[in-house]
């Protein structure tokens, strides 16, 4: 098994995922989307560990091999959360997100021509920066939601506080498991796990930020108030997760990409 | 929910005034003192501090003290501390960490979180279970990382082939002190990436071409195209001691000539060669780039303890209580360095503040799996 044969995998699992989320919507059985979600996620599975076995290690180590286990665990975590919370819009988004990095691998493989340096050659890398992929997914949705109630206004749409509230949760559980995983992978690459450097200290304003949301209701203020926090909160994260490298206090940095 | 009344409000306004006063104090201390140095709070200070904010817990939620344990101080201290770092991830060498308004702050932090702890105590239901896992394991975290980082015991030690070494030199201070741990370099070796063969500039050693660069990989018998050439690799050197050296036959695609030579990246004896395609461009091989560096050592503790294995980046090894990390070697002998370095690092807080990691995570699962409130 080699990348070649990546294609064949790639579209017979696309093809299941994207007929088991228009099952979800349109078709009345209960079981029709999750069964061929599931299919989709095997064949997908099935590639990897083929791969695997052909390699001789996990397939971990270029950024191709990272970006066929972002697009394989988005769905299997889209699927997941999709069961617990029945969030079918969710599940779309998990596989479109999951196409694009796929589409990627196909055009612009970097199967061998990437050199990864000794300190990400790490168990933690894959888990590390999925768990963030993942988490920037959700708090994307939750701010998207957040600007929708701002600028519609809140009459008609307190279903969606539950929604944005239940995303920021789940997009906060994410963003601090990523977080202290980097802290344990830090201490074994780095000999500490914590050294406020640039991005760690960004990390740590976007987690806060969050953490300033779900506390205000607790402090007293009002759902549509804390709010605004969303939009700004997500500012700063987008600042962590691409501008870090363009900061005066990342100059130097070692944990730029 | 908390709902507080308007005294509640009005008590916030001192609680509010009380913060602003430590930290403007914090800044005074700042300028009057210098920056704040960690090592006073040394054990077993900090195991008194400790002892001290553990007594909190008994503190009544309703009195002056206990009302600093208020929601509504914790989002006021979350936004400065926010702030805080802001400036930290803005400002180059900012001293923020060392700062008496950051070091103050974090101990806010640590009394609101405790404090906060004590009031739900009062009302414990196991349902809580997350509120307790995420509160009780962060509190752990950040007064082991905090407060236990002034008992962190860091060197570099550089040890040379077939040769013992037991003095490390303290990496904030500089100074070389003998240390409990000695360590026995047995060998020092590297992978590397294969090289890369490129066509550059020689006026200005640009990548050809320009912003865009396109190499290829250089091992026996690989090949690839750069611009209007296609490259073959007839055969490779690469050996210890030896710059790496290709043979390459390059053949251009639009009048069919060919050129055929030694190129190689040269090393710290040797060096390199590169095979001329015209007056301004040249094929030349770019250095390689190391993928695994280890050193295979035996090191000895004070204490008897003798434990031979391989160290490498991601790879400690833990001998008593020290754990040794892969630090550097000589790079400008690369694969050759007849040295190795060592960072030891020990840090006897290292076991609470795991055990705060994994609450943390087991709570940040019930964040995920919970959701927001109802």
């Amino acid at each position: 098994m080699n990348w070649n044969e990546f294609i064949f995998f790639a579209l017979i699992s696309i093809v299941f995922w994207y007929t088991g989320v228009l099952a979800l919507y349109k078709s009345k059985s209960k079981w029709l989307g999750d069964a061929l979600i599931i299919t989709g996620l095997l064949v997908f599975a099935g590639f990897i560990v083929a791969l695997w076995q052909s390699l001789g290690h996990p397939p971990m180590k270029t950024m191709g091999e990272t970006r066929l286990l972002y697009s394989f665990f988005l769905v299997l975590v889209g699927y997941v959360t999709y069961r617990r919370w029945r969030y079918k819009w969710l599940m779309a988004y998990s596989v479109a997100v999951s196409t694009v990095f796929i589409i990627i691998n196909l055009i612009k493989p970097e199967i061998h021509t990437t050199n990864l340096m000794p300190a990400l050659q790490s168990i933690w890398f894959v888990p590390h920066v999925t768990v963030y992929i993942l988490s920037y997914a959700m708090l994307g949705a939750a701010t998207i939601g957040a600007v929708i109630v701002l600028y519609k206004g809140t009459e008609k749409r307190m279903g969606y506080f539950e929604l944005i509230d239940n995303l920021v949760y789940i997009g906060l559980g994410f963003l601090i498991a990523g977080m202290l995983m980097g802290a344990v992978w830090a201490k074994e690459a780095w000999g500490d796990y914590w050294t406020w450097d640039p991005k760690e200290v960004w990390a740590f304003i976007t987690a806060a930020s969050y953490m300033l949301y779900i506390h205000a209701p607790k402090a007293g203020i009002s759902g549509k108030k804390s709010l605004w926090i969303l939009p700004l909160a997500f500012i700063l994260l987008l600042i962590t997760w691409l501008g870090v490298s363009y900061l005066p206090a990342a100059q130097g940095s070692i944990h730029v990409y | 929910m908390d709902r507080e009344s308007k005294s509640g409000q009005k008590t916030f306004i001192n609680e509010r005034i009380i913060i602003i006063a430590i930290v403007i104090a914090g800044f005074a201390l700042q300028i009057a003192a210098g920056p704040f140095d960690y090592s006073i709070i040394s054990f077993p200070v900090n195991v008194i501090v400790l002892a001290v904010m553990l007594l909190l817990l008994l503190v009544k939620p309703s009195g002056a003290t206990g009302r600093f344990g208020s929601a509504k101080v914790s989002l006021c201290l979350l936004a400065i501390i926010t702030l805080m770092c802001l400036y930290m991830g803005i400002v180059a060498n900012n001293g923020v960490k060392t700062s008496w308004p950051f070091v103050l702050t974090y101990l806010l932090i640590l009394i609101n979180i405790i404090l906060v702890i004590g009031k739900r105590i009062r009302q414990f239901k196991w349902k809580d279970y997350g509120f307790y896992l995420n509160h009780i394991g962060l509190f752990i975290f950040l007064f082991s990382a905090g407060l236990g980082s002034a008992d962190l015991q860091r060197y570099f030690m550089r040890v040379y082939e077939g040769k013992v070494e037991w003095r490390g030199e303290n990496t904030k201070t500089g100074e070389l002190t003998d240390l409990p741990v000695a360590i026995s370099l047995e060998d020092f070796s590297m992978d590397m990436y294969p090289p890369k063969i490129a066509i550059i500039d020689k006026r200005n050693g640009e990548t050809f071409p320009a912003g865009k660069p396109s190499l290829m990989e250089s091992f026996e018998g690989s090949s690839g195209n750069i611009g209007e050439w296609s490259v073959k690799v007839d055969s490779i050197k690469d050996r210890p001691g030896v710059a790496p050296a290709a043979y390459i036959i390059a053949k251009n695609k639009n009048d069919g000539g060919t050129l055929a030579g030694w190129i190689s990246c040269g090393n710290y004896f040797q060096s390199f060669k590169t095979l001329d395609v015209s007056d301004i461009y040249c094929f030349a091989m770019t250095y390689p780039e190391p993928k695994r560096f280890s050193s295979k050592v035996e090191v000895f503790t004070k204490r008897g303890l003798k434990k031979s294995g391989i160290i490498e980046v991601n790879d400690p090894l833990t001998a008593g209580s020290w754990k040794i990390y892969q630090y550097s070697y000589d790079s400008n002998m690369g694969r050759d360095s007849e040295y190795s370095v060592f960072e030891l690092v020990r840090d006897p807080w290292l076991i609470p503040v795991y055990i705060g990691i994994i609450m943390v995570m087991a709570g940040a699962v019930t964040l995920f799996w919970k959701g927001g409130r109802k």
